[in-house]
């Protein structure tokens, strides 16, 4: 398959059912695009494959199917085109109307800045104004139907946004219940391991380098004075100084959570430490680190 | 609705062909695009709920793809072959497109497509597909399971070979001369 030999049968049929690589496609679409032959084999593969679609075992599609489809259609009601000619006469109509008989006598068209010694620019008037209105009467038209695409464009993007809508609406409820489910203090939270061993502190994190998104939960976490608190930092790959990454205390069960800090975003970690650090938090860790852990 | 649209005498429209059809949805005519439906909803869903196996999907696919008649219906013209084939043909590429969780893709519906039949007249349809079926049963098993990996599961044919362990000419060659023989079938 190159660009200067037509493709062969094995070719465009993969093509057609999109299953080349993206190279492979672009090299076809390139050369279908100059091969008048090959876009007739392709339509032949095409035809090919519609028949065989229709060895499909046959399924009606759900009743309300039908009826879902009318209710959008019915919301997406089209404009049906107005015959042009009487639109444009009566535009003009209005047009002309409009600039040759104004209130008051004040217009363009008007007798009254014309005299009767004046009959040459009078009738100057009376053949320039019927051109006039039909310019402009075609010049509505135009616009109207610009008006009308731009509209059928604008309601497609319309439709298009509300699904993505929908689909982000339904990932924000879903994350909103992780998140729900990461901090309700009435969760129990339990750690499965072998066997029964005594509990010893422990963090999980979960970190998104690009997005700057961090996840920490604790458990099993050793009471504080007052005057304390827990500092979870993040430590870089790139050997710059640890991060603080928030400051937290544990409940009375000793779990505690960290949830979605604010961090540059982009940056590597190389691995997650606490420490404990004077109310308020620092900027810098105080050792010993209580809890640390390599990133994966 | 049809006095609005001046068609007082027009046939009714699941008498008319595709492409009357087509010209009444473009002008707004909703009983018409309700015919359109009637006419091949059944197999635009077949074809769906075969590639993605899941009837709440392909609701969708065939949702999204009557929709797209309704708002451009200029997107299929007559030079394009029949309608029937057309959708058939969509819905298969959308419903691939659904399983690879990618875009739909913009040159998807630019298929020229040749048929002689009238997929619009109900008894026509029927006869075609119980003809299809029967030259797809005849054909070796290996190259009507092949066909059906690449059309209706959307494997590439790299994936089919590593999955069968056929050579990758040998996936490709099986493809083409199933094709081959159906369209012998319908040419002879």
């Amino acid at each position: 398959m190159n660009a200067t030999r037509h493709i062969d049968q094995e070719d465009l049929a993969l093509f057609a059912m999109q299953l080349l690589s993206s190279e492979e496609a672009s090299v076809v679409s390139t050369h279908l695009e100059g091969c008048p032959d090959c876009q007739r084999a392709l339509a032949e593969v095409q035809g090919d494959l519609a028949i065989y679609a229709h060895t499909v075992d046959l399924h009606s599609p759900p009743a309300f199917t039908r009826e879902r489809l009318m209710k959008q259609v019915a919301r997406e009601k089209k404009t049906i085109p107005i015959d042009q000619a009487p639109a444009q006469e009566s535009r003009n109509q209005v047009v002309q109307e409009n600039i040759g008989a104004e209130p008051g006598g004040r217009g363009f068209g008007s007798s009254s800045y014309l005299t009767e010694d004046e009959p040459p620019r009078r009738s100057l008037a009376a053949r320039v104004l019927p051109w006039i209105g039909w310019a402009v009467a075609a010049g509505l038209a135009v616009g109207a139907g610009d008006l009308y695409r731009e509209r059928e464009v604008l309601r497609s993007n319309l439709t298009a946004q509300a699904g993505q809508l929908d689909r982000l609406t339904a990932d924000a409820a879903a994350a909103r219940q992780v998140m729900d489910t990461l901090t309700d203090t009435t969760a129990k939270r339990v750690t499965l391991s072998k066997e029964p061993v005594p509990p010893v502190p422990q963090g999980k994190a979960t970190y998104v380098p690009e997005k700057g998104a961090l996840l920490f939960v604790a458990s099993n976490l050793e009471p504080l004075q007052p005057d304390k608190v827990y500092e979870l930092w993040l430590i870089p790959s790139n050997g710059l100084s640890p991060i603080p990454a928030g400051t937290f205390r544990p409940d009375e069960r000793g779990n505690a959570s960290v949830i979605l800090p604010q961090l540059p975003k982009g940056v590597d970690a190389k691995a997650f430490g606490v420490t404990v650090e004077n109310e308020g938090g620092s900027q810098s860790p105080t050792l010993p680190i209580v809890l640390s852990g390599l990133s994966t | 609705m049809y006095r609005e649209t001046g068609l007082v005498n027009a046939p009714p429209p699941s008498a008319q062909d595709d492409s009357a059809l087509l010209a009444l949805v473009q002008r707004g005519d909703e009983p018409a695009m309700a015919a359109l439906f009637d006419r091949y909803s059944k197999v635009v869903y077949s074809v769906a709920l075969r590639v993605l196996r899941d009837p709440a999907s392909a609701e969708d696919v065939l949702q999204e793809v009557f929709m797209q008649i309704w708002r451009n219906p200029s997107s299929f013209v007559a030079t394009r072959g029949s309608l029937g084939g057309w959708l058939a043909v969509v819905s298969r590429n959308r419903s691939i497109d659904a399983l690879r969780r990618k875009r739909p893709t913009e040159s998807v519906d630019n298929i020229a497509l040749a048929s002689n039949y009238n997929l619009a007249d109900e008894a026509e349809r029927n006869n075609m597909m119980e003809k299809a079926r029967q030259v797809i049963h005849l054909l070796p098993i290996e190259q009507r399971k092949t066909l059906e990996m690449a059309f209706f599961d959307g494997l590439t044919h790299s994936e089919i070979a590593e999955m069968t362990g056929d050579p990758l000419g040998t996936v490709k060659t099986r493809v083409r001369s199933a094709l081959t023989t159906l369209r012998k079938a319908f040419t002879a």
